[in-house]
């Protein structure tokens, strides 16, 4: 059985069927309040929610009159006084313009909502009337916000601090490689918008497709790899320190625990010094008779690889073991003890129970890993960072995407392409963890373990 | 049937020998590390090159005094603090939105809800610094950028989208916890507070120390934010140190790794035990 926590009747109606019944159902208290907020609310006696509804429309008219009107015309402009200092004049800033462009855009859409909000306010108002009921008073609507809509009120913080500090920022990205900003094109000069031309620079330029290729090849093969060790490793480990017979498992844990305790730049640097010339690994190699090793050298390919593997590896599986661990105490005991008593074997039960529990409970965390690792700066950055190795444009042959984005973008000022770069690793990671998403145990059936 | 006990006893015997022989091996590997950068933080001379192999040629506590008392060139005690306020901040608001978003997703059914969680795997999907400069731009707007306050914002505003984690976990606490409350008269918002917060403290815990660790071991975001050597932070500082600082660079490091540890250590309990094993009988 499951509860109907979140509302009912109206209220599940998918938008636009709701919008098409307002059309049709609604009187004009409901057009009313389209376009002045809050006045059905009025209409029906709601006086605090309609004052509410009635100050939020005061503000967002003030907003565009004095200032979003003005960021609207920037967005498409980006701009069209270039500052002179000769002459005193205080040009454009085509980047801050771009920004306040986004944010005003966001506030017609915020607007658009609220007004959709106040028109379906007085439409379910209209429908309790009719019903024989009262409109729903103002502690009622509050009531509810703790109860039947509390995930409208628990919601609200964190959607708003993602739209800011996170869709802001990406939309921002995004329409970055559209321009030419980058290069000698950075304010005071004003930056322009020049369609897909970065994306055309990106894949026929001879010396940016060749890097990008050769990179993503890598990059692809390096997700997959550092993404199983993790996943097995961590699994393994939990299992591990879970037998029965192992004691004192608090103990053992300690150890993979200091790994993760260790903050990750500590330990990358920690294992470059380590790898490195003067480092215990080829003092030993000396000592035995060998020669020392360049693990991390400008011509060290594989070996660089390999070792950032396992640094990666050494970081990464001691929180997945946790997480596992967590999950395994979770698992529900009786059906273990019910197939001991059928006489399922160890093996058996782990196939047929762990697993099955462990993969439903894994597969977020499992594409947020490759996602991870796919994107993970750090390793390369701080095993091998500044490297340019021949053949590459700004890179070396154990970099990812994300550190040929770094190189390009932040150490050398190319914004736009750096921008068209992370629009290439987004679509690749997307697509590849949409599908894997969708098609997972977890998405499909949610419910399987409630 | 003895024969078969006593085979089954050696096999068993066999198992738990090699168990632990790769629990010694993993310890080691994992141990290895760690102990090398604590030995070298007591090494006497501060440089890199003068180890045998992996041990220090030479002891001291001089790197720690050090440490805490030279702090003209780094000021190692001010960063510690900067670090301590920024991490702890960041996770108390993070864990807070987080927790928000996880519960709602796994609990309720609302329309726009299917999206939404399309919507923050998306939104993940984007390369973390692929933003780095629009934020370091709508920050310089704020008047944010050599704050921490901005920091702050930036890293716990971001930690809801790594709600799928939490959303999992409340995904096992059994529904009929919810049903049973609910027929006894609870609202949702007493539901969350009463029944599921408790329930899930392990999850807590380990959502408490996630974005404790990821602003307390940060570099990139806070070197790009706080330019001001008395705002920075202690990994800005130790990636400052050269190479002949290597001993109290490595003094550092300890320190900065002791916090974590002891979180965890007092609250290992609740991170592995899970609270809702025997809260319901099917």
């Amino acid at each position: 059985m499951k509860l109907d926590m979140a509302g009912t009747g109206a209220q599940r109606k998918k938008p636009f069927a709701l919008l098409r019944e307002i059309c049709a159902e609604g009187d004009w208290k409901c057009l009313l309040s389209a376009f002045i907020w809050g006045a059905g609310c009025f209409c029906y006696r709601q006086w605090i929610k309609g004052a509410i509804y009635l100050l939020l429309e005061a503000a967002f008219i003030l907003f565009f009159v004095f200032f979003g009107g003005e960021a609207l015309v920037g967005f498409f402009t980006l701009g069209v006084q270039e500052a002179n200092p000769w002459f005193g004049i205080e040009g454009d800033n085509s980047i801050t313009m771009l920004i306040w462009g986004i944010f005003a855009i966001i506030m017609i859409v915020v607007a658009v909502m609220v007004a959709w909000a106040s028109v379906k306010s007085t439409y379910y108002a209209q429908c309790r009337v009719k019903k024989g009921e009262k409109p729903e008073t103002f502690r009622q609507t509050l009531a509810n916000l703790l109860d039947k809509n509390f995930y409208k009120t628990a919601l609200f913080l964190p959607v708003i601090s993602v739209c800011v500090f996170n869709i802001l920022p990406i939309v921002f990205m995004i329409l970055i490689a559209f321009t030419n900003y980058g290069g000698d094109i950075v304010p005071p000069k004003l930056v322009d918008w020049i369609g897909l031309a970065n994306f055309v620079k990106l894949f026929n330029l001879s010396e940016f497709s060749s890097t990008l290729f050769k990179i993503l090849e890598w990059n692809v093969m390096w997700a997959v790899m550092a993404t199983a060790l993790t996943y097995f490793g961590g699994l393994g480990l939990a299992l591990l320190y879970n037998k029965k017979c192992v004691k004192a498992r608090g103990f053992f844990r300690i150890f993979p625990v200091l790994a993760y305790a260790l903050p990750g730049f500590i330990t990358m640097l920690g294992f470059k010094f380590m790898f490195s010339y003067g480092g215990p690994i080829n003092y030993y190699i000396t000592e035995a008779g060998g020669s020392a090793v360049g693990f991390l050298d400008i011509d060290a390919g594989w070996n660089a690889r390999l070792v950032g593997l396992f640094v990666s590896g050494w970081m990464s599986i001691p929180s997945f073991m946790l997480y596992c661990s967590g999950i395994l105490s979770n698992m529900n005991q009786d059906i273990h003890e019910a197939a001991i008593i059928d006489g399922a074997s160890a093996f058996k039960r782990f196939i047929y129970l762990t697993l099955p529990f462990v993969i439903f409970a894994t597969t977020p965390i499992l594409i947020s890993s490759f996602i991870g690792n796919f994107n993970n700066f750090g390793v390369f950055f701080f095993l091998r960072g500044g490297l340019y190795v021949d053949g590459y444009f700004l890179a070396s042959d154990t970099d990812l995407l994300i550190n040929w984005l770094y190189n390009l973008s932040i150490s050398n000022n190319y914004y736009a392409i750096g921008a068209a770069i992370s629009l290439v690793i987004f679509l690749f990671t997307s697509t590849v963890s949409l599908v894997v998403y969708i098609l997972s145990p977890s998405y499909r059936k949610e419910e399987t373990y409630q | 049937m003895k024969k078969i006990s006593l085979k089954a006893s050696t096999a068993k015997i066999a198992d738990t020998v090699a168990t632990y022989l790769i629990i010694a091996l993993i310890s080691f590997i994992f141990f290895v590390p760690c102990i090398w950068i604590v030995l070298a933080s007591f090494s006497k001379s501060g440089s890199i090159y003068s180890f045998d192999g992996f041990f220090p040629s030479a002891y001291s506590f001089g790197s720690f005094i050090k440490l805490f008392t030279d702090t003209g060139t780094y000021d190692y005690p001010l960063w510690f603090g900067n670090t301590f306020k920024i991490a702890a901040c960041a996770a108390v608001l993070g864990t807070f939105l987080t927790l928000l978003t996880a519960y709602c997703m796994s609990r309720y059914r609302f329309k726009g809800r299917k999206a939404m969680m399309k919507a923050t795997l998306v939104l993940g999907m984007f390369p973390s610094f692929m933003s780095m400069t629009a934020v370091y731009l709508l920050m310089t707007q704020l008047n944010a950028v050599n704050t921490h306050w901005g920091l702050i914002f930036i890293y716990s505003a971001g930690a809801p989208l790594g709600y799928m984690v939490y959303k999992g976990f409340f995904d096992t606490i059994p529904i009929s916890i919810d049903e049973a409350a609910k027929l006894d008269g609870a609202t949702n918002f007493q539901i969350f507070l009463r029944i599921t917060l408790p329930l899930s403290k392990p999850m807590i815990v380990y959502a408490i120390l996630m974005s404790f660790a990821s602003p307390w071991s940060d570099y990139l975001l806070s070197s790009l934010l706080l330019k001001d050597k008395s705002l920075w932070t202690v990994a800005q500082g130790l990636m400052y140190m050269p190479d002949t600082e290597f001993s109290r660079y490595a003094a550092g490091s300890v320190f900065i790794a002791v916090p974590i540890m002891a979180l965890y250590i007092c609250l290992i309990k609740y991170m592995v035990n899970g609270m809702t094993s025997g809260a319901v009988k099917d």
